[in-house]
């Protein structure tokens, strides 16, 4: 992760076709397009897992498919726990085949189709449900020393709890972390980055100009028809962030890409 | 052994509508979706060719649009797919459709097991696979949870029921709908989705199964919807429990307790 900070490079969302696609092989192409775009930039393509709960095709598979480069330091895959176990070991094994270094581990966007993991599957006894520390303890088990693992941070969330919840993962193995979208200076994040001094931390910035979408994450109604600048924003959160890396989410690839080459000075 | 697999595709949205003067759903402008219960159907198919062997083909009725699910299906791993589509198909209600069904299943040949999902969220009458099993014949077992063991001549499986469960053996050949507690359906991989849309998918019509015009259609169904309405809406209430974080979990596990909720 130290490789991010030191280059200045962008962590990159970039969102595989979903399931239900009627377009697939032209939303594979854009996928690839996009992924080979920020990969050649030098950028950290990462490909979420089902994001907002739709069902996706995971990233593995396209990148296994099209048989995709993969350098270790430009790719981290999302993983949730939204998965039959077979589906997760398979994740897992094409990951570290294609030499996949980083996987973002959340608890995760559910969706309809799709079961969340059950604690006999990551063989757990004593616990419910299946949250973002029992995964990253499985993979840690069954594949040690093989990845790096990350985790979410959400500022949004009652303070205590969202950090007590954090330590676990911490504990669990988690050596990154990733926050919800910043709009502003938070305070919240600033004592994460007090209290993690070690562990490298970007800020996610919400490059969509569609600001209302955020509403349910920050927990507040922001108004639909609120001017945002998404790139004056980044430039606002990099001066108040100055050492965190950055995860861009929802970037336009035809009308912002060009733009955040020197917003990161 | 040959399985075959009933599906349907049904509107995906839940706000259904109905046309007044037909009586029959409007699919024009909603989107589509595999019959979620039917993934249930398929999934036990693949599951019990991957335990006993044989081969797994699935069949719809529908119009060519119908087409997707049955991709779909493919995608996820059943063998071989046929649609059943035809003009003169259309407007069947549920004993005609399971008469077509059925025909198709005779075309077919030498099927040892048929599954359904349990009903299709759209008409939700759990018709059709009774009637399939009606009209062939066959024996068979509503509400299935769970596949205990299948050998050439019988099926044993664990039926649900509100108060628990029953197990029963059936001879073979029979027709088994299924509910959602019986597996974990899959999803297609995107090897299995690039693959399918290579695959070729037969279309049939009447005069392929050998159906009788005065059994399919609107003539071939014996049973007129007279009117539709929505159901009342539910009677809702809330309650709001405040104090500090602890006080209000112990207020609500209370609740939910005096409720029988947990």
């Amino acid at each position: 992760m130290i490789y991010h900070f030191i280059n200045k490079k962008y962590l990159i969302e970039v969102l595989p076709p979903k399931q239900d696609t009627e377009n697939l092989e032209e939303d594979l192409e854009k996928f690839t397009t996009r992924y080979l775009k920020v990969i050649n930039s030098g950028y950290c393509a990462c490909i979420t897992d089902n994001a907002m709960g739709y069902l996706s095709f995971q990233g593995t598979e396209i990148i296994e498919e099209f048989n995709l480069p993969v350098l270790p330091e430009q790719v981290i895959i999302h993983l949730n726990t939204f998965h039959r176990k077979d589906d997760l070991d398979n994740i897992l094994h094409t990951c570290k085949l294609k030499g996949v270094k980083y996987l973002l581990v959340v608890t995760g966007d559910g969706s309809i189709r799709l079961p969340k993991l059950r604690p006999q599957d990551l063989y757990f006894t004593g616990v419910d449900s299946v949250t973002s520390v029992e995964l990253i303890e499985y993979i840690n088990r069954e594949y040690p020393y093989t990845f790096i693992l990350g985790v979410a941070f959400n500022p949004y969330e009652p303070e205590e709890h969202e950090f007590e919840k954090l330590d676990k993962k911490i504990k669990a193995g988690a050596e990154f972390i990733i926050t919800q979208p910043l709009l502003g200076e938070n305070l919240v994040v600033k004592k994460l980055i007090k209290n993690y001094p070690g562990i490298p931390i970007f800020v996610e910035a919400w490059m969509s100009k569609k600001l209302h979408l955020l509403s349910e994450v920050v927990g507040y109604e922001l108004p639909e028809n609120r001017e945002f600048d998404p790139i004056a924003t980044l430039r606002i959160l990099h001066r108040l962030y100055p050492e965190c890396g950055f995860y861009l989410s929802l970037l336009g690839f035809k009308t912002q890409y060009d733009l955040i080459q020197d917003t990161w000075i | 052994m040959r399985i075959v697999v009933c599906i349907k595709q049904v509107p995906a949205s839940n706000d259904t509508k109905i046309d007044p003067e037909t009586k029959r759903i409007i699919r024009e402008g909603v989107k589509a979706i595999l019959n979620p219960f039917d993934t249930y159907a398929i999934e036990e198919g693949i599951q019990l060719r991957e335990r006993f062997g044989g081969e797994v083909i699935t069949i719809s009725m529908g119009p060519p649009k119908a087409e997707d699910i049955l991709r779909e299906a493919l995608s996820l791993g059943v063998d071989k797919a046929i649609l059943l589509s035809d003009k003169d198909f259309a407007g069947s209600d549920t004993w005609a459709t399971s008469y077509i069904l059925s025909r198709a299943i005779k075309r077919i040949g030498d099927v040892g097991l048929v599954i359904c999902g349990k009903q299709a969220i759209d008409g939700d009458t759990a018709q059709v696979g009774p009637g399939i099993a009606a009209h062939l014949s066959w024996g068979q077992a509503t509400y299935v949870m769970a596949v205990e063991d299948l050998s050439s001549s019988f099926i044993r499986v664990k039926r649900m029921h509100e108060d628990g469960y029953d197990i029963c053996e059936i001879s073979l050949p029979a027709v088994i709908t299924v509910v959602k507690d019986i597996n974990i359906p899959r999803v297609p991989t995107l090897k299995g989705r690039l693959a399918s849309l290579k695959r070729d998918i037969p279309v049939w019509k009447p005069e392929n199964i050998n159906a009788e015009k005065a059994k399919i259609g609107l003539d071939g169904s014996p049973t007129r919807v007279v009117k539709i309405e929505p159901p009342p809406s539910r009677h809702t209430s809330s309650k709001r429990i405040e104090g500090s974080a602890k006080e209000c979990a112990i207020s609500l596990l209370r609740e939910l307790r005096s409720r029988s909720l947990l």
